[in-house]
């Protein structure tokens, strides 16, 4: 083929990078799976499997099917209406919808929990009709209005991409306009909803705070008792083979499902859909429909939170807190987004071991937060051991607690579950940069440096900023690798805020809480925008 | 007009994206100073390999592509694309969407006038106006302009176009194909074009080389060519033909239309006769030994599908025709658009 010519050669070499993120990645849930499978276990195992574990097990779906179920219904509905119609407002929710990302499945949990507990303003309001926010349903809901945006984000993409001409055709073949659009646009549709789906049960049988907080337990909740009550490390870790195995399953199937995608969208031209306009009454009842999410995931919640800190006296130690939060964000998205950089650049020379290293750096990224800590901590542990000898033979004492028991280790952690959230959008950024584009670069005599400086930076730039931005807010909100690997009396936001609501001092909980999605309100911004842009 | 020598030359190009394909197989071609090349031939032929080889984008495996003296790809060397002076034209002209069209013509200039040698540039594009846009605010034609220009402003020692006008509308294509061999002459440039379309092939070159399954096939002036193709291959490229095999005898080629002159084969040989349809001429005869099959109007001229005993042809012949479907003809051939070939 004329034009099937080799990718333009880009600079550095940047396989090696790509190799170390996906070990960084993969390191941890590979030595998970080495322990579960290699090492002998106590009796807590068969114990938890005569007791506990039907409960975890079916607590666990019952959340995943709320939170996919909900998250499904919203997300798609919010889609079509952004990509499809035009209302007034619709511009700015286009990437307002986006937001609640920002907002910790956990906190809205608590402010949930409060507002509808027996003797809460909701409950009080309404007379005990009301029912209490809680339990696996509880939970599945929360996971729902917080985690929407996944589905959100990829339907309305599709829907605006999709060719007009299905329906068309569908039309012309005797379909009324109902069912011309449940049986292409929807169909067609489906693919990136259930990619976004499997992101949702993902990120809530990843979750601890939520569960915990509303009485679902979860297979994540065994697993932090396995480890923090049992202190069983393979026990954890059988735990967590579980859970890695049910992510399998569920990127299997949406893998599966996005295969096919490719077929559905195959055809060469296609006319984008002209949007419905609404007006009045059917303007107004979309303009509710956008809003009821963001009120409920969102405004709502946070707007108790707001009420609850300035009734509450403010806890100590919220300064240092931030601190760390940020710290910890801040240096793990920089890391992040140059791993991500690296890996999708590497992944453009189409080597094979590339293709094999972004694939493993996925694995990181499907598993929960506890499941990496638990192997970042065998991977710790298992080099203090074998230092500890040689250590000793030379200076006669116990090699130092530096590995596991640092901020380095959580840092570890944080970049195995989310470095792999930061190539995919590296990998879009790049793929702007076409080869003839980086051709006529070069015959116009500009060197290498100019080249990444002068065309490829301004032309990824925003992209990249967006992928270190996610990880930043995914770091700031999450809760359970840093239960299980932060130092003695290191605090972080997420930290303080589980610890006053866990000890039901949820007063005290509200301003920790209430700085989480602040903090990560800005970015969130920049990335919502950033992924709506066409849409401005 | 600049002296027609020889400014760049490649010899035995090779170059292949897998064991049991050569993009390139031993591609031998030479660009003269100031003309215009057109390079032709059927997608997947490796004229696209070949621009690419040419502008340092793609290695050669073998062969050799020399500018003057100085060899840009042998055995031993290949210099990098932005140390060799090429302009280049892509197929989806690869404008920098982050720059202007002034900042992406100026991008190949250095030096502090580079703007003002930008602006010229893009005025005698007679886009001077549109200077301040970015390429997604340019139509079709304007962007494939921004990006001659860009091409053009460092004044190369060669310019290479990928398919220019693909992009483009059919009547907005021959609008622009005009203002680019315009421009290209009035650089005075060493062009080399490539295309898939022979009609635009002929219609741009002063030289055309034919490609066929890596290797330059034929070089010459467009008409040259056109009148004396030197295979069956090249015959095809070029526009429709009918292919009779025959056997020389007495140093002429049998046809079902009569003999024809050998051309030099020797009797005995077999040979391809290649007829152009507008070889054929048709006369209305009621005991004439073809019937018309098919009739169609295709603007200045007709085709008629006429089928005898050994076989059927297209014919080309002048509109407006009396010869409707049925009709019995008698053909005679006009020995200019016939050429003996080896078989």
């Amino acid at each position: 083929m004329d034009k099937a010519g080799s990718p333009s050669r880009l600079p550095g070499q940047t396989s090696g990078l790509a190799v170390l993120a996906a070990l960084v990645c993969a390191a941890p849930v590979l030595a998970v799976a080495w322990i579960a499978l290699t090492r002998d276990s106590g009796d807590y195992l068969q114990h938890l499997a005569q007791t506990r574990l039907p409960v975890y097990l079916s607590t666990s779906a019952l959340v995943a099917l709320v939170a996919g179920g909900g998250a499904g219904l919203i997300g798609t509905a919010l889609g079509w209406l952004i990509a499809r119609t035009e209302f007034w407002g619709r511009r700015t929710l286009s990437w307002v919808l986006i937001l609640p990302l920002a907002v910790p499945a956990y906190v809205a949990a608590y402010a949930w929990l409060d507002l509808s507990q027996a003797g809460g303003p909701l409950d009080a309001f309404t007379g005990g009709a009301f029912p209490t926010i809680r339990g696996g349903g509880g939970a599945g809901m929360m996971f729902a209005l917080v985690l929407y945006p996944y589905v959100y984000l990829l339907a309305r993409d599709t829907f605006a991409s999709q060719s007009v001409d299905a329906y068309n055709a569908a039309r012309t073949l005797g379909a009324g306009p109902l069912t011309a659009f449940w049986r292409t646009s929807l169909p067609m549709a489906r693919p990136a909803v259930a990619a976004g789906l499997a992101l949702v049960a993902m990120e809530s049988l990843a979750d601890y705070g939520t569960v915990s907080h509303l009485g679902a337990p979860t297979l994540s909740i065994g697993l932090i008792r396995a480890w923090s009550g049992a202190g069983s490390l393979v026990d954890a870790a059988r735990l967590s083979l579980v859970l890695v195995f049910i992510a399998i399953v569920v990127f299997g199937l949406e893998r599966a499902q996005r295969s096919r995608a490719r077929s559905v969208n195959g055809s060469g031209r296609h006319k984008p859909a002209p949007r419905l306009y609404l007006r009045g009454g059917t303007a107004l009842a979309a303009l509710l429909v956008c809003l009821t999410p963001l009120a409920l995931g969102m405004i709502i919640p946070l707007g108790r939170l707001v009420w609850l800190a300035l009734h509450t006296e403010t806890a100590t130690g919220l300064a240092a807190a931030s601190f760390h939060s940020l710290t910890l964000a801040g240096i793990t998205a920089l890391l992040a987004a140059a791993l991500g950089l690296a890996t999708a650049y590497a992944l453009r020379s189409r080597t094979a071991i590339a293709t094999l290293a972004t694939r493993a750096a996925g694995l990181g990224y499907a598993v929960p937060g506890a499941v990496a800590a638990v192997g970042v901590i065998a991977i710790l542990s298992g080099i203090q051991a074998l230092v500890d000898p040689s250590w000793r033979a030379m200076t006669g004492e116990v090699f130092p607690i530096v590995l596991t028991g640092t901020g380095a280790a959580l840092v570890f952690a944080y970049l195995s579950r989310f470095a792999a959230a930061a190539i995919s959008p590296a990998e879009t950024a790049l793929a702007r940069i076409t080869p003839s584009l980086d051709g006529a670069a070069r015959t116009l005599g500009a060197t290498r440096r100019r080249r990444v400086w002068h065309i490829h930076w301004p032309l990824i730039a925003a992209g990249v900023t967006s992928a270190g931005l996610l990880v930043f807010v995914e770091v700031l909100k999450e809760l359970p690798a840093t239960m299980i690997l932060r130092p003695f009396n290191y605090d972080t936001l997420a930290i303080i805020a589980h610890n006053f609501a866990s000890d039901e001092r949820l007063g005290e909980a509200a301003l920790p809480s209430l700085l989480i999605p602040l903090v990560a309100l800005l970015p969130m911004i920049f990335v919502a925008r950033y992924l709506s842009r066409q849409d401005r | 007009m600049a002296d027609t020598g020889t400014v760049l030359s490649i010899r035995g190009a090779e170059r292949r994206y897998r064991a049991d394909h050569a993009a390139l197989a031993g591609a031998d071609l030479d660009l003269r100073a100031g003309r215009i090349t057109a390079l032709l031939g059927p997608s997947g032929s490796g004229k696209s390999t070949l621009l690419r080889a040419i502008a340092g984008l793609e290695r050669l495996e073998a062969g050799s592509i020399c500018l003057g003296d100085t060899c840009w790809n042998d055995t031993t060397t290949h210099i990098a694309p932005e140390a060799r002076r090429v302009g280049m034209v892509f197929q989806d002209y690869a404008l920098f969407p982050h720059m202007t069209a002034l900042a992406n013509v100026a991008f190949g200039l250095t030096g502090p006038d580079k703007h003002a040698r930008a602006l010229a540039q893009l005025e005698a594009a007679e886009l001077g106006h549109r200077a301040k846009a970015y390429p997604h605010e340019l139509s079709g034609g304007e962007q494939q302009r921004v990006a001659l220009a860009r091409a053009l402003a460092p004044q190369p020692s060669v310019v290479l176009l990928d398919e220019p006008f693909s992009g483009l509308d059919r009547r907005l294509r021959g609008e622009l194909r005009e203002r680019t061999v315009d421009t290209l002459r009035a650089a005075g440039t060493t062009a080399l074009i490539v295309t898939h379309d022979a009609e635009e092939a002929m219609a741009v070159a002063d030289e055309l080389a034919l490609m066929d399954r890596g290797r330059i096939i034929q070089t010459g002036p467009p008409d040259e060519v056109w009148m004396s193709p030197v295979s069956a291959t090249a015959a095809k490229l070029l526009g429709d033909v009918e292919i009779i095999d025959a056997q020389v005898k007495a140093g002429q080629a049998g046809t079902p239309f009569g003999p024809v002159d050998a051309n030099g084969f020797e009797d005995g040989q077999p040979v391809s006769v290649l007829i152009r349809p507008r070889a054929f001429t048709l006369s209305l005869d009621p005991d004439g030994p073809y019937t018309i099959t098919r009739r169609r109007s295709a603007g200045p001229h007709l085709t008629h599908r006429f089928a005898g005993k050994t076989g059927e042809w297209t014919a080309q012949t002048p509109a407006p025709s009396p010869i409707q479907e049925g009709d019995r003809v008698g053909v005679e051939l006009d020995p200019v658009y016939v050429r003996v070939v080896a078989a």
